[in-house]
């Protein structure tokens, strides 16, 4: 029953620092609040408000039976929620439950650190969600809100002004830019055997996938995540419409679902370098998979990556972080043999081929066996039927996806043409495969890159064709070919625009320009975000040693270079110490100016005695001394008004007294 | 009596540096194992931080001038309670600056020195051993700006204070065996005749109060008679062999206190040191500060 007597403690920590800090750690929760299930955030804020409402004069914090009840709650919970304890969602909720917790029990120098430390964690945790320049910006005003809650914590309540510390804050964040930046450039980089890896990839988002349903890209249309940013440093970058980027080659049909199939054998194809090159440098946002991606078709070898089936690049880890990669394609190379097993996987039919489809391609057929021939009228049929291309296409289900695509609903999105399509060529005998990755791109004038977002998720066929090898077929290029020289959404934006009247046409016209300009200025900034990217983010081991090298240290050691790291920290502290260093001594004026007075009072016979304070003192001296008494009352006057008054006085009248003592001396006192 | 006194600033790690140390070492780690630059980033600027702060930690407690006030005699067992006046100099002002003695309690709270300014900081540790001190030993400490590294100057003042013995003991106060009659305004006459009258002080037997006069004077009379004269009384170590010498003090510190309590005239004889009959503060503070500064014959250092 103790435990419950021991009832909590009051609070004693600020109110105004700690509403900053409950300001940062909110603040820093906000961009996890993805990962962290509801009820775990809800009950986050609610202690954020508790705490504050708790932090009144008289009002006890929670006692420690409510704590471990909590603890409990909180652990139990989450597990119960995601069923286990370990990954990320699981592990960023119980994160806020520990945060919420230290929070609720916060009280004294000793937790307010605790918690800024935790805070400077969660910062950590933003980032590994997102890197990109916004959302460094967003952490840089979580430090730099955090240290001004530091800072004003540690100035005391005597320092109202919030502003000044948080200026201060900034103060400290910009001297300690140098430091940082001198770490950043020559503190060695290790990639070492302790990997840990994020066990789901649910970090990333939505990405790509290696299967292909009805809905599986149009569910990414809308998303202008960017998924990669390429430029061509050696020129020759090709029209947008005809970039496309090889991710995945799915093998296997059915209907309108296609999936990778069985892993078919490397490829070891004689090469025959022919056709211009491209040469590309790629920088990937982490997605937790293994997807490379390259201009269709990739010809190079990509340290990390092995070169698999399909002409595809696979990368050998699942990619967490974010990727830099540099790869030569060659548009018009082709293959001349196909593999016996590409053969087989490639000509391998449907379970079940719908009796209607087979009549359509029979017709196709009959009217002439030769492959060409065969494709040509499939492209025609798609050409001439009413087939609408959309982003809601509405769902198709599985048994006559197919038959009800092709003949009744005939409404789709890239990835319904491209495996209606393949899975015709297939049923006419044809080798084809579908291959997925991205189409196009957001050319960048200023930074003279193309950036990839989810949106230009794209699927598309090859079919065999005997002497000439894989070739790629675009069934969407039929149906919208708009669709390949401009993004979906000005794509979407354009058609919808069409219908209108001629006064909303003349809105959109000056709704155009403004939009122009936004256009403009999303590019500029995604261009500084490009550059953050490529020289700050991704400056790893490589970079760090071609950057030595550039200064002519590339075989200096380790330990010299850390020497030197040493001393240049030194020397920066050596200078900021000199510079903050406060002008001369101070000197406690008044204090020595009393005790002038009172050695001066000694030497005339009469010492001031330890346990005499000034006024007893001076009463004492002023009747040893009744001529001079007038001069000992009023110095002793100006030091008690200058120690212990309230009102900050004026210390100068009293220094003049003091410099300019009399002889004390009781020759004037006749007794 | 006023010495400012410098000394060299330290900034030290505390308990915090070692959180830090663990935050900066996860981001590392997260930097490394995940080859993600931006904990990498994070952790310089991090570490970074904590190097700069180091340097205004040490500014923040360099420059200052500390000097005590007159530090009032106490008893063993009483606190001793130091009026330190800590002042800056122009510029910036000061955060969080905490006075400390080697012993005492840490203050509660942290104050500000404005720039330019000095301010009182009273100070308190409990008084364990009696004796003359001529130095005070003081510890500044501040863990502005971000309270991960704690700056600390170690101050020796140089300072005179007594610590007298705990007026302690059961023994009652010797009565004097011969006394010594002595007149105690120093005028000697025939006769118990009436002297005169001298002002009332406060303790005294209000039985000679002249009455009649205090409805006309605004102030109490008492009334004096020739002849009248103290008994005084004799503190003399030797007489109590029974003690050890600490004991001993407080017994005649005892004595010392409850005769000024009741306006006895006293003597104390002490081993090597007489101090004369008399009363009155002068006399007391003299009597205790013997007390405070006595050392034994024969042995070396006072305490």
């Amino acid at each position: 029953m103790s435990l419950f007597r021991q009832s909590g403690r009051y609070s004693d920590v600020a109110t105004a620092p700690l509403l900053g800090l409950i300001l940062v750690l909110v603040l820093s929760i906000i961009p996890l609040a993805e990962k962290i299930t509801d009820w775990v955030l809800v009950g986050f804020f609610g202690i954020c408000a508790v705490r504050l409402f708790l932090n009144r004069p008289g009002v006890r914090l929670p006692s420690l039976p409510v704590k471990l009840v909590l603890f409990a709650g909180g652990i139990g919970g989450v597990i119960l929620t995601y069923g286990s304890p370990v990954g990320i969602e699981p592990g960023f909720s119980i994160l806020a439950v520990l945060v919420s917790l230290k929070l609720i029990e916060a009280n004294g120098a000793r937790d307010f650190h605790v918690l800024a430390l935790l805070g400077f964690f969660l910062a950590l945790c933003d980032l590994f969600t997102e890197q990109d320049l916004t959302r460094w910006m967003y952490v840089g005003v979580i430090f730099l809100l955090l240290l001004a809650t530091l800072v004003h914590f540690h100035r005391g309540q005597e320092s109202p002004s919030y502003g000044r510390s948080t200026v201060l804050a900034g103060t400290l964040l910009v001297q300690a830019l140098p430091i940082a930046l001198i770490l950043f450039l020559f503190f060695p980089r290790v990639y070492g055997g302790f990997r840990f890896q994020f066990s789901q990839s649910l970090l990333y988002g939505n990405g790509m996938s290696d299967r292909l349903s009805p809905g599986s890209i149009s569910s990414l249309a809308l998303s202008d995540q960017v998924v990669f940013r390429a430029d061509f440093p050696s020129g020759g970058m090709p029209p947008i419409s005809e970039m496309y980027w090889r991710g995945g080659v799915l093998w296997q049909g059915d209907g309108m679902t296609w999936t990778k199939g069985r892993a078919l054998l490397r490829e070891f194809r004689p090469r025959q370098f022919a056709g211009p090159m491209i040469y590309q440098r790629i920088s990937l946002q982490p997605h937790g998979e293994h997807w490379m991606f390259a201009l269709d078709h990739p010809a190079s070898a990509v340290r990390g990556a092995e070169y698999v089936a399909g002409n595809i690049l696979r990368s050998e880890h699942a990619i967490t972080s974010r990727l830099r990669y540099e790869v030569t394609s060659q548009p018009e190379d082709h293959e001349i043999i196909l593999p016996a097993d590409q053969r087989v996987a490639t000509t391998a039919l449907p379970a079940h081929v719908p009796p209607r489809v087979k009549e359509l391609v029979d017709g196709w057929k009959a009217r002439n066996p030769d492959p060409k021939a065969i494709l040509n009228a499939a492209r025609e049929y798609f050409r001439d039927q009413p087939f609408v291309y959309t982003v809601n296409p509405g769902t198709y289900d599985d048994p006559r996806a197919l038959e009800e695509f092709l003949f009744v609903r005939r409404e789709g999105f890239c990835e319904h043409y491209a495996a209606a399509f393949a899975t015709l060529m297939r049923v006419a005998g044809v080798p084809s495969r579908v291959v997925i990755g991205y189409q196009g791109g957001d050319y960048n004038s200023l930074g003279k890159y193309v950036i990839v977002r989810q949106a230009h998720s794209h699927a598309w066929c090859e079919i065999w064709l005997k002497g000439e090898g894989w070739q790629r077929v675009d069934p969407t290029g039929l149906i919208a070919p708009d669709r390949i020289t401009s993004t979906l959404n000005s794509y979407l934006e354009a058609r919808g625009g069409q219908g209108d009247d001629g006064s909303a046409g003349q809105r959109a016209g000056s709704a155009k320009g403004w939009h122009r300009l936004e256009h403009q200025l999303q590019l500029a900034w995604d261009s500084v975000n490009y550059q953050w990217d490529l020289r700050v983010l991704n400056f790893d081991q490589e970079a760090q040693r071609s950057f030595l090298f550039s200064l002519g240290l590339g075989s200096t050691s380790w330990t010299e270079i850390f020497i030197w790291l040493l001393v240049a920290t030194a020397g920066f502290v050596a200078g900021l110490s000199l510079w903050l260093r406060k002008p001369g001594t101070a000197v406690d004026k008044v204090g020595r100016g009393y005790a002038r007075f009172c050695s001066a009072l000694a030497r005339a016979g009469i010492a001031r005695e330890p346990w005499e304070g000034p006024q007893d003192f001076s009463r004492r001296a002023a009747q040893r001394f009744p001529a001079q008494a007038e001069i000992i009352q009023r110095i002793s006057d100006r030091y008690i008004e200058l120690r212990y008054s309230a009102a900050p006085a004026n210390p100068q009248p009293f220094l003049d007294e003091v410099r300019h003592l009399p002889r004390f001396t009781a020759t004037a006192s006749s007794s | 009596m006023l010495n400012g006194a410098t000394g060299r600033v330290w900034v030290v790690p505390n308990g915090r540096t070692l959180g830090l140390f663990a935050v900066l070492v996860a981001m590392c780690y997260a930097g490394a194992s995940q080859g993600n630059g931006a904990a990498y980033l994070l952790c310089f600027l991090l570490t970074s931080l904590a190097v700069v702060s180091l340097v205004h930690a040490w500014a923040n407690l360099q420059g200052l001038e500390v000097s005590v006030e007159s530090i009032a005699p106490v008893f063993v067992g009483e606190e001793v309670v130091v009026h330190v006046i800590v002042t800056a100099a122009k510029g910036q002002p000061r955060f969080g600056i905490r006075v400390l003695t080697r012993r005492g309690t840490p203050p509660l709270s942290a104050c500000l020195i404005k720039a330019g300014a000095s301010s009182r900081i009273e100070v308190r540790f409990p008084a364990e051993m009696r004796g003359r001190y001529h130095r005070l030993d003081l510890e500044l400490t501040s863990d502005y700006p971000l309270g991960f590294l704690t700056a600390r100057q170690l101050l020796t003042i140089a300072h005179d204070y007594d610590v007298y013995p705990a007026p302690r003991g059961v023994i009652p106060w010797p009565r004097s065996l011969a006394p010594t009659r002595q007149p105690r305004d120093g005028t000697l006459r025939e006769g118990d005749d009436f002297g005169g009258t001298r002002l009332w002080r406060r303790g005294e037997s209000q039985r000679h109060i002249d009455w009649k006069a205090a409805a006309r004077t605004p102030v109490l009379l008492t009334k004096q008679w020739t002849g009248e004269v103290d008994e005084i009384l004799h503190f003399d170590w030797t007489t109590l062999p029974s003690l050890d010498s600490e004991a001993r003090l407080s017994q005649l510190a005892k004595w010392i206190v409850a005769a000024e309590h009741s306006f006895e005239t006293y003597e104390l004889r002490l081993p090597g040191k007489t101090i004369r009959p008399a009363r009155g503060d002068r006399h007391y503070y003299e009597c205790l500060r013997s007390l405070a500064a006595f050392v034994e014959p024969g042995t070396e250092t006072p305490p």
